[in-house]
């Protein structure tokens, strides 16, 4: 009894084997990149197009794909991935499932951890590109010269939020124009017996933005070209500088005393209630002020100004909700019809798009509705002379946000922190086939 | 095959011919490609370098291995996770043991307490995670009612420990799981006969010596089953400490399961394959050598 079963056991592994080793997840055939842009308003009645979003970006196409199904007739579907959205997009693309449309983060990481070239349309020759404002239109979404995000909305720059009121109290008058005013700010508010900054070392994510602004001016020389090259490292003394300065100013008590228990929810409520001066974050962080407060009141109290060592410049990085990729899905026709919705989206469709959702216009002819937060305006003003953060310009995005947290909580030296971040860089760098890891 | 009852004496046997081979098919293909095609992949892939990165998949022989033992991270989420095990194994028998002797009379009240000790099993892990982050909150409702009764402001941050949250999420996991433990312990209370526990009390044992002497060494099974499957259920563990801490704070509850995760998530799936390769392997391990000590002590009897 137990032979033939045995026998029957192992062939039929070998037969499954056999089946399922020949599936190369993730591999498609590269066609050419498209020619054809079809006019806005062709006909496709019959053609469903797929969009891919997050559980906070799947409403953001409503105005659009109602214009869009009335003008031609196509239906369109939006799909929930949930989070963690870019793991479960990552894990679906690698098995072979694709959409016709993604929202997605166009960064150059993020980018190649979808492996662009083999899964996304090239948008190379898109027609919306010159309606951009000048200083927005090659801003992110090219990787190795190809352009394969389109992006919709402003991107997020990080910078420092900050409580208007408070600062009036204080008599600040001037945003600080460069790192050495803006930690002497701080030192004069903590003397005043305000607590200058605050920081969520339990939700952990926030905590990466301190090391990237100070890296603003590193970034604008090259940094990240060197670290993708493999020619400086997390250890090396810019990033490590930023990593020791962040620690330092900690533990010279300029930060909340639950600095390692306080939440992002935290954070807003912190900042709008006074009890912290300034945070320093990125757009999302307005968007949790929005759910507290409303714009008249957010006007009044919150403002926004850049913060990097030599003056106000930001450091902007594009998430998921700002920009959207078209797959190639190996069907020409759905294919074309992605592009199509894209030209839409991003022509005849726009002003309504950000009128419904009530967000800085990226285009010169198309105007910004007036109910946007002043603050978010300031924040899309620094746009135009900001630099690219580490997710916008790095070719792998390491987890730099936990080593820091581990390094609030105290179970890693900042020094650890370079290191731990190296090495995942090295890993990453090595596993997309980097050159000189 | 257990339902034939003559005994298979000789080269016939009858039973080959009611059973034909073909008959396991069905259940043998359920088999395979959900349980051992995905095993054998598991082995497979760690030694390749599959990432989201790149369409093809190599062969990369050790070099997932070497990375990841080269440095420390794979070895503290190992160590967090044996440790987590072993507390998880003892607060979860502690728990089931002491709710089963309570519990051990068939009341009509004892019936009803028993299903309400058995509700958080059959809860979904990840909620029972969330619940227990709400209330553990430096402003939840345990430090409200410490405060209510101390009569003072209370904000013990019971998550954001970097010595003690381990054993916190432990005692959260141990407490969704107990009631299982519990209905096993009784199961085996009741297999002690009557004359045993009558000829105790006939030579004057009190309660503690009864337990001592008699229910607890007859309860082997039940602790061999009890704590195997804690140590090494929890061993897989994930759901509870992702939605409690999600590994922190500064990585102090990173079970090996949530630093897979994490590590799948960046895209390097032949690195986070090895990493479930190398924690099969450590259950595995672990397994035989716990099991043969706790039925060791089960044949001492």
């Amino acid at each position: 009894m137990k032979k033939p079963f045995r026998y029957t056991l192992a062939l039929a592994a070998a037969g499954a084997m056999a089946l399922t080793a020949c599936a190369d997840p993730g591999a498609d055939s590269g066609s050419g990149g498209p020619v054809d842009w079809p006019a806005q308003d062709a006909d496709l009645s019959g053609t469903t197009l797929t969009i891919w979003a997050a559980q906070n970006s799947n409403t953001v196409p409503d105005s659009v794909i109602a214009g869009f199904e009335e003008l031609t007739g196509a239906e369109v579907e939006v799909v929930t991935v949930p989070d963690p959205y870019e793991q479960g997009v990552q894990t679906k693309v690698a098995t072979g499932d694709k959409p016709d449309l993604a929202f997605w983060q166009p960064t150059a990481s993020q980018l190649t951890a979808l492996n662009a070239s083999q899964n996304l349309q090239p948008l190379d020759d898109a027609p919306w590109l010159d309606a951009y404002e000048p200083e927005l239109r090659d801003i992110t979404g090219i990787l190795d010269g190809t352009r394969y995000a389109t992006l919709i909305t402003t991107p997020a720059v990080q910078g420092v939020y900050y409580n208007k009121e408070v600062f009036a109290a204080n008599g600040i008058t001037e945003a600080p124009a460069d790192w050495g005013a803006f930690v002497e700010l701080a030192r004069d508010l903590k003397a005043d017996g305000v607590t200058p900054f605050h920081e969520m070392g339990a939700d952990r994510w926030g905590t990466q933005w301190w090391v990237q602004v100070q890296l603003a001016d590193a970034a604008a020389d090259g940094l990240w070209d060197r670290v993708n090259a493999a020619e400086e490292e997390f250890t090396d003394p810019a990033i490590q500088g930023a990593i020791d300065t962040y620690n330092d100013l900690i533990e010279e008590g300029l930060f909340n005393e639950d600095i390692k228990t306080a939440t992002f929810e935290d954070q807003g409520a912190a900042l709008l209630a006074g009890d912290a001066a300034m945070v320093v974050q990125v757009n999302s962080f307005f968007g949790q002020l929005q759910s507290l407060a409303d714009t008249d009141e957010l006007n009044e109290k919150i403002g926004f100004f850049p913060i990097a060592p030599s003056g106000n410049v930001g450091t902007f990085i594009p998430d998921q909700s700002n920009a959207l990729v078209a797959f190639r899905t190996g069907d020409a026709d759905q294919e074309s019809a992605a592009r199509q919705l894209l030209s839409y989206w991003m022509g005849e469709g726009y002003q309504g798009f950000v009128d419904a959702q009530s967000t800085v216009s990226l285009q010169s002819g198309v105007d910004t509705p007036a109910d946007v937060p002043d603050a978010l305006l300031s924040v899309s003003e620094s746009l135009g002379g900001s630099v690219g953060s580490m997710q916008a310009s790095a070719i792998a995005n390491p987890d730099l946000y936990i080593y820091l947290a581990d390094m609030i909580q105290g179970t890693k030296t900042p020094a650890e922190v370079a290191e731990a971040t190296q090495s995942q860089f090295n890993e990453l760098a090595k596993a997309q086939g980097a050159e000189g890891f | 095959m257990s339902t034939n009852l003559t005994p298979a004496t000789g080269a016939a046997r009858p039973h080959r011919k009611d059973h034909p081979l073909w008959f396991l098919i069905p259940a043998l293909a359920v088999l395979v490609v959900f349980f051992f095609v995905p095993t054998l992949f598991n082995f497979v892939y760690a030694f390749t370098d599959w990432s989201s990165f790149k369409s093809e998949i190599n062969f990369a022989g050790f070099d997932n291995f070497a990375s990841l033992f080269g440095n420390g991270t794979l070895l503290n989420a190992l160590k967090v996770t044996l440790v987590y095990a072993v507390l998880v194994a003892i607060f979860q028998n502690l728990f089931g043991l002491g709710l089963a002797l309570l519990l051990e009379r068939d009341t009509r009240v004892n019936r009803a307490v028993r299903v309400a000790f058995f509700v958080p099993v059959i809860m979904s892990a990840l909620a029972v995670g969330y619940i227990f982050q709400a209330l553990l909150k430096p402003d939840g409702a345990l430090n409200g009612i410490i405060g209510l009764l101390t009569g003072s402001d209370v904000s013990i941050p019971w998550l954001g420990n970097t010595t003690w949250t381990i054993v916190v999420v432990a005692i959260v996991h141990a407490w969704k799981w107990m009631g299982l433990s519990m209905l096993i312990y009784l199961a085996g209370l009741k297999t002690i006969g009557d004359d045993v526990l009558e000829a105790g009390r006939l030579d004057g044992a009190g309660r503690w010596t009864m337990f001592r002497s008699i229910k607890f060494p007859l309860l082997a099974p039940a602790v061999t089953f009890n704590v195997a499957t804690a140590l090494l259920g929890s061993m897989n563990g994930f759901d509870i400490v992702q939605a409690t801490t999600e590994g922190g704070p500064g990585g102090t509850t990173e079970l090996l399961n949530i630093f897979i995760f994490r590590t799948f998530g960046q895209g390097l799936f032949a690195q986070a394959t090895t990493m479930s390769l190398v924690l099969f392997l450590t259950v595995t391990v672990l397994a035989f050598p716990v099991i043969r000590f706790l039925r060791k002590r089960e044949d001492v009897l």
